[in-house]
């Protein structure tokens, strides 16, 4: 009995100070933001947003500036040291990529950037919901992501720029699971790369009346040694009237083509 | 406090509780299987037909869907309005996509003679002030290497309505936005009475504005460059180009489309074009990712007497 | 991949009524209409790519040489829908593509029609590929 007691005394005090600890984090889980319902009971996830970090698109990881390069610090939350995951191999390859990006980045060819790139490309994009779709429209070369929320399986047998994204909700957050990408797109303009097994789970969450979290697990099993993931902020556009525009990137170049003849 | 003290302390609170219980906590169940997996369900084939699948009867929907047969009654929205949404191709238009207009004697060897979709006026010919008439006709004969779509550029108003492989409508709130797998075109029609934006920003879709009228989607767009054309023989318009357009559904599988385009620039009045939007009813069909920039091909082969860059070697 | 040949004929069927795929360019500006050409040679792979998928050929002229074709054929999502796979063709077998050759001269054509050596009929690059009015196709 009196074993338990002295037990009993020295646990109780170890509760309490965990609930001293403890405490901010209680509190943030009670007052964590809960996004205004649409009609079917979805969180509304609608809106024109835009990431106002104009590094990442640059490079993912820790990087100080260069010139037209903002710096930046890593957006990759796991793993914990920033890095990404590399195969030693892979690494090489990826300095290779650096080197060459002028010409290797697909980008610069007004390609379709893959995902998650496009998402912190510096453009604003704007999501559309009605109950078996999440429809993504972004003004980077017209395109749109139609996220089939009605329990659809994958294609099977067809890769693409973008993948093949389905949907469905867990708690406030939309999950989007995106395979069957092709090999041709990279993360950010330092070379950062993958091959045709990438796999890609995007998380989108309401945190506020104008903010989204966005998250995105990389998963490629040919090039890393294991699963990374990305946060970033995502902010919505708040003045009137606002509209997402055009970015028609193959006519300008073809204009700034003709231009110089 | 330290997160590195609270972390300790927290650490021994939770042993603490666990030497605490009386009963044992029961063993959570592995949250189940969110979702599909990575490449679908299984590893059988798919039937012939892809995402078309066999719900139209093992027909696979190439071109977005089977012959066209009459609806039900039209479904409306909690806000009243009709419910489109769904998966639409341009019904019978006279071969608009290849020309617009009337075409009595087709253009050889391109294509064979069709009405077109012009209705007003009557003659079925789009009603050009002399200048404009002469440029189709040189762009036709000595730069069909700049039509839009050749160039992946998206395919503007009122074309972008009868491109192939067609289009599906969304109906969320305070929008009504259509998407095209082709070329991955899209356009997002706001319906909340806001203003056009200035006249300054030519888009190759335009600012279009929809607001219903009974159960008629009307959709006035402005802004339009003048880097698209009505078709694929070089009828064209200026930047003035201003059209309003009314989908009007009649059935479940049926929306009567119009659309008065004018252009003080390059018409001497408006015209008017219509036909027949059909339902894809194929319960399995998707639309798909069509990339374009990223394969094309074929402008490099266009020779120098269409306005491309290639040498004509053959015949 | 084992394809329905009836489902392949019917879906074939239904194109002759559809809208044509060709519409996005003015394909006639581009390859020589008057004058098909039919090449039979090594099919070396395809390229599922859009706005137009290619049908690689290795073509072995009277001199030995070996030119490899590009034949133009339906987009991939077409291909997908009528129930095509990347793999219902196999390097190595002996196909016969006819189609129109492009007028600069280089050996890319478009694919009217692409038939393996025991007479399938694939892809259909299609017998209507041109709108109406234009020639008819050969006898398949």
């Amino acid at each position: 009995m009196t074993r338990i007691r002295l037990v009993d005394s020295t646990a109780i005090g170890a509760i309490a100070l965990a609930l001293v600890c403890a405490a901010p984090w209680l509190a943030q889980a009670q007052t964590a933001y809960k996004a205004p319902r649409n009609a079917d009971g979805t969180p509304d996830l609608q809106g024109i947003w835009q990431v106002r970090n104009t590094s990442a698109a640059s490079d993912l990881e820790d990087h100080a500036g260069a010139l037209g390069i903002p710096p930046g610090r890593s957006v990759i939350v796991d793993p914990p040291d920033g890095k990404i995951p590399y195969k030693p191999e892979a690494l090489a390859k990826r300095r290779e990529n650096f080197k060459n990006r002028e010409t290797a980045d697909t980008l610069n060819k007004c390609y379709m950037p893959g995902v998650p790139r496009i998402t912190y490309l510096d453009f604003p994009f704007q999501i559309f919901q009605t109950p078996k779709y999440t429809l993504i429209a972004y003004e980077y070369i017209h395109i749109y992501r139609t996220i089939f929320t009605n329990g659809s399986p994958h294609i099977d047998g067809l890769d693409f720029w973008l993948g093949d994204p389905r949907g469905h909700w867990d708690g406030d957050t939309l999950v989007v699971d995106v395979t069957d990408f092709n090999d041709r797109t990279w993360f950010d303009a330092a070379g950062d790369y993958h091959s045709d097994k990438l796999h890609v789970v995007e998380r989108y969450t309401r945190t506020g009346p104008d903010t989204l979290r966005y998250e995105a697990t990389i998963e490629d099993p040919e090039v890393f040694t294991q699963p990374w993931k990305i946060s970033l902020p995502l902010y919505r556009h708040t003045e009137p009237n606002f509209r997402i525009l055009e970015y028609e990137c193959q006519a300008y170049a073809d204009e700034a083509a003709k231009g110089s003849h | 406090m330290s997160s590195r003290f609270c972390n300790s302390i927290l650490a021994a609170a939770v042993a603490a509780l666990l030497s605490f219980t009386l009963a044992p906590a029961s063993a959570q169940p592995p949250a189940p299987a969110q979702g599909p997996g990575p490449g679908g369900p299984g590893g059988s084939p798919r039937p012939p037909g892809g995402p078309g699948g066999p719900g139209n009867g093992g027909v696979p929907s190439i071109f977005g869907g089977p012959r066209h047969v009459p609806g039900g009654p039209v479904q409306h929205l909690a806000d009243g309005h009709p419910d489109m949404q769904g998966f639409w191709n341009a019904g019978n238009n006279g071969g608009a996509v290849f020309e617009v207009q009337n075409h009595p004697t087709g253009r050889a060897p391109f294509f064979g003679p069709g009405k077109g979709a012009v209705v007003d006026p009557a003659d079925g010919f789009i009603p050009y002030q002399p200048w404009a008439a002469a440029k189709a006709k040189d762009t036709f004969e000595h730069h069909l290497a700049e039509e839009p779509e050749l160039h992946c550029y998206e395919s503007g108003v009122p074309k972008q309505l009868y491109v192939q492989f067609g289009f599906q409508i969304f109906q969320p709130a305070n929008y009504v936005v259509l998407t095209w797998e082709f070329m991955h075109a899209y356009r997002i029609i706001p319906t909340d009475g806001r203003a056009h934006i200035p006249a300054a920003i030519k888009l190759f879709q335009g600012d279009s504005i929809g607001h219903w009228e009974g159960d008629t989607l009307v959709v006035d767009t402005t802004n339009l460059s003048d880097r698209t054309w009505y078709d694929t023989v070089g009828n064209f318009h200026s930047d003035a180009e201003h059209v309003v357009e009314r989908f009007t559904e009649v059935d479940t599988n049926t929306i009567n489309y119009e659309a008065t385009v004018d252009d003080s620039k390059a018409l001497t009045k408006p015209f008017k074009i219509a036909f027949e939007l059909d339902k894809n009813s194929d319960p399995k069909y998707e639309q798909m990712e069509f990339a374009c920039i990223e394969g094309n091909e074929d402008v490099t082969h266009y020779t120098k007497d269409k306005g491309g860059n290639a040498d004509v070697k053959v015949k | 991949m084992k394809f329905k040949f009836a489902v392949l004929s019917a879906g074939v069927g239904l194109l002759l009524a559809a809208l044509p795929a060709l519409a996005h360019h003015s394909f006639a500006a581009e390859f020589d209409v008057a004058k098909p050409i039919t090449l039979k040679g090594k099919f070396v792979r395809m390229d599922w790519v859009n706005p137009h998928s290619h049908i690689l050929l290795d073509v072995t002229d009277a001199d030995g040489k070996v030119t490899t074709w590009s034949f133009e054929a339906l987009p991939p999502n077409v291909l997908f829908r009528q129930g095509w796979r990347k793999d219902s063709l196999k390097p190595g077998e002996e196909i016969e593509v006819e189609g129109f050759q492009a007028k600069d001269g280089s050996a890319n054509a478009w694919s009217r029609s692409v038939k393996t050596a025991d007479g399938r009929r694939l892809f259909a690059g299609r017998p209507d590929a041109l709108p109406p009015g234009a020639p008819p196709a050969p006898d398949k």
